[in-house]
């Protein structure tokens, strides 16, 4: 029993405990609240945008994909024509409409060798270049675990340097750090002059041989200044 | 920013009226900068007042519907946190609601150093980002005039579900009946019929907000006149039976 004015320590102790209890279950449910936020994100207009900003982002890849299909088509059929060309030449002089000779392809630049490379390039390369440059951006790495040292762009021979070590968390996050690469961005402005060029990405691999990652053709149709 | 200058784009950061409901559009285009938003959610930009005005309503909290050390808080409309940040030091957890992601971005500048808070951007009109019975307080204070009815009764409901048994309600408003009230109101009243701001204050009666909390299902609910002028409603969610 306790005294008038003189707190019971058993009751002291029992209200100690509850307001221990009671402390116990507001941080459940403080802990309940988070996690259904981070379920709930789905639900949200955060969410909403997110889904918009990645279903865009597949569409531009999808409309990348295609565009490289069909320049692969077009380079295909290009050597093809070639190939005839070379046929034609071989041959006895032709006569008639057959002695015009076709648009010369562009002039093949000597180019580097090739090398297995993981790799994206946030600014496809495939498309009809509108303006006086472009800008590629992307990440790398060498597949036999290199490190790329350099990046450049040859346009018809003419060599145009980018700039490596530009991070890329979601890619790390994704597949992982290398140690050679901790930050495998780069990017690389290079003037589009109009018409049809041979184009190559190409990187240096440990300060010393460069290689393509990879090639295609270019149009260029700068609209007028 | 002086305070003129952000008053002056203040006033020209006003959607129309025909707006009134599109809360996202219409607070994202007045948080622009903290200056801008304090003064839009708060009628002032320094800090000492901020302070000064959000005791006030901890205060009000306190005499209407208390505050535990153990109390799990939710603010419908919390703005840029004028009162997240002292009543933070005063409850378990504080979590902050808004509709404008710009006023939480200063919100989260200003409750950076407060580990016991949580900061929440609405989708919409009401609290589906939250589970039900979750929260001993939600509270609005200072928002519902710029809601129309439907809304205010909309997180009313909504502060019902999310409230666990015997959690309390409090939301405020501006009364006509009192001298504060009136002036407000006649401050709307200057403006010209077609440049009606879409956030113009907009008065509740006693019976409108007690209507509401009992609609929803709160029990005990009282009408308070509040010593700034304004009017409170608070109830309890009824315990479980």
């Amino acid at each position: 029993m306790s005294t008038e004015g003189t707190p019971d320590p058993r009751i002291a102790a029992l209200q100690s405990e509850l307001e221990a209890v009671k402390r116990r279950e507001a941080e459940y449910r403080v802990t309940m609240v988070k996690e259904f936020l981070d379920r709930g994100e789905r639900n949200t207009y955060l969410h909403v945008l997110r889904e918009e900003r990645a279903a865009l982002i597949r569409r531009e890849q999808e409309a990348s994909a295609d565009l490289e299909i069909l320049t692969r088509k077009i380079e295909d059929a290009e050597a093809r024509i070639a190939s005839l060309e070379a046929q034609l030449q071989a041959a006895p002089a032709p006569k008639g409409r057959w002695g015009k000779a076709a648009a010369p392809a562009p002039a093949a630049r000597p180019t580097v060798p090739g090398a297995p490379f993981t790799y994206y390039l946030h600014t496809s390369p495939f498309r009809i270049y509108r303006d006086q440059a472009f800008t590629l951006r992307g990440w790398a790495w060498p597949e036999d675990g290199r490190p790329l040292t350099a990046v450049r762009v040859d346009v018809d021979g003419k060599l145009y340097p980018g700039r490596t070590g530009i991070a890329e968390p979601e890619v790390v996050a994704r597949y992982g750090a290398r140690a050679n690469s901790p930050n495998p961005g780069f990017e690389i402005t290079f003037e589009t002059p109009a018409g049809r060029h041979a184009f190559s990405l190409e990187a240096q691999l440990a300060g010393e041989e460069w290689r393509s990652v990879m090639r295609t053709t270019i149009w260029c149709e700068p609209r007028a200044q | 920013m002086s305070d003129s200058e952000a008053q002056k784009r203040w006033r020209t950061s006003r959607a129309p009226l025909g707006d009134r409901s599109n809360y996202k559009k219409v607070w994202e285009a007045q948080s622009g900068d903290g200056d801008l938003a304090a003064l839009a959610v708060a009628g002032h930009t320094d800090e000492a007042t901020l302070e000064l005005t959000a005791r006030g309503t901890i205060d009000m909290l306190k005499s209407t519907v208390g505050i535990g050390a153990n109390d799990v808080i939710l603010e419908i409309g919390c703005g840029i946190g004028r009162v997240g940040l002292p009543l933070s030091r005063e409850c378990l957890h504080w979590v902050g609601t808004d509709i404008s992601s710009g006023m939480l971005r200063h919100a989260a500048a200003r409750l950076a150093s407060r580990p016991n808070t949580t900061l929440v951007e609405l989708s919409t009109v009401g609290l589906q980002e939250f589970p039900a019975d979750s929260f001993d307080l939600v509270y609005c204070t200072i928002v519902f005039m710029h809601l129309l009815e439907w809304d205010r009764f909309r997180y009313v409901e909504e502060a019902f579900r999310i409230l666990r048994p015997g959690g309390r309600c409090y939301v405020d408003n501006f009364t006509v009946d009192t001298e504060t009230g009136w002036r407000i109101f006649m401050e709307s009243y200057g403006y010209p019929i077609d440049r009606r701001p879409a956030h113009i204050s907009m008065s509740s009666s006693r019976e409108e907000l007690r209507t509401y909390l009992a609609r929803a299902g709160f029990e005990d609910v009282r009408v308070h006149d509040l010593p700034n002028g304004l009017i409170a409603a608070t109830g309890r969610k009824p315990e479980a039976p």
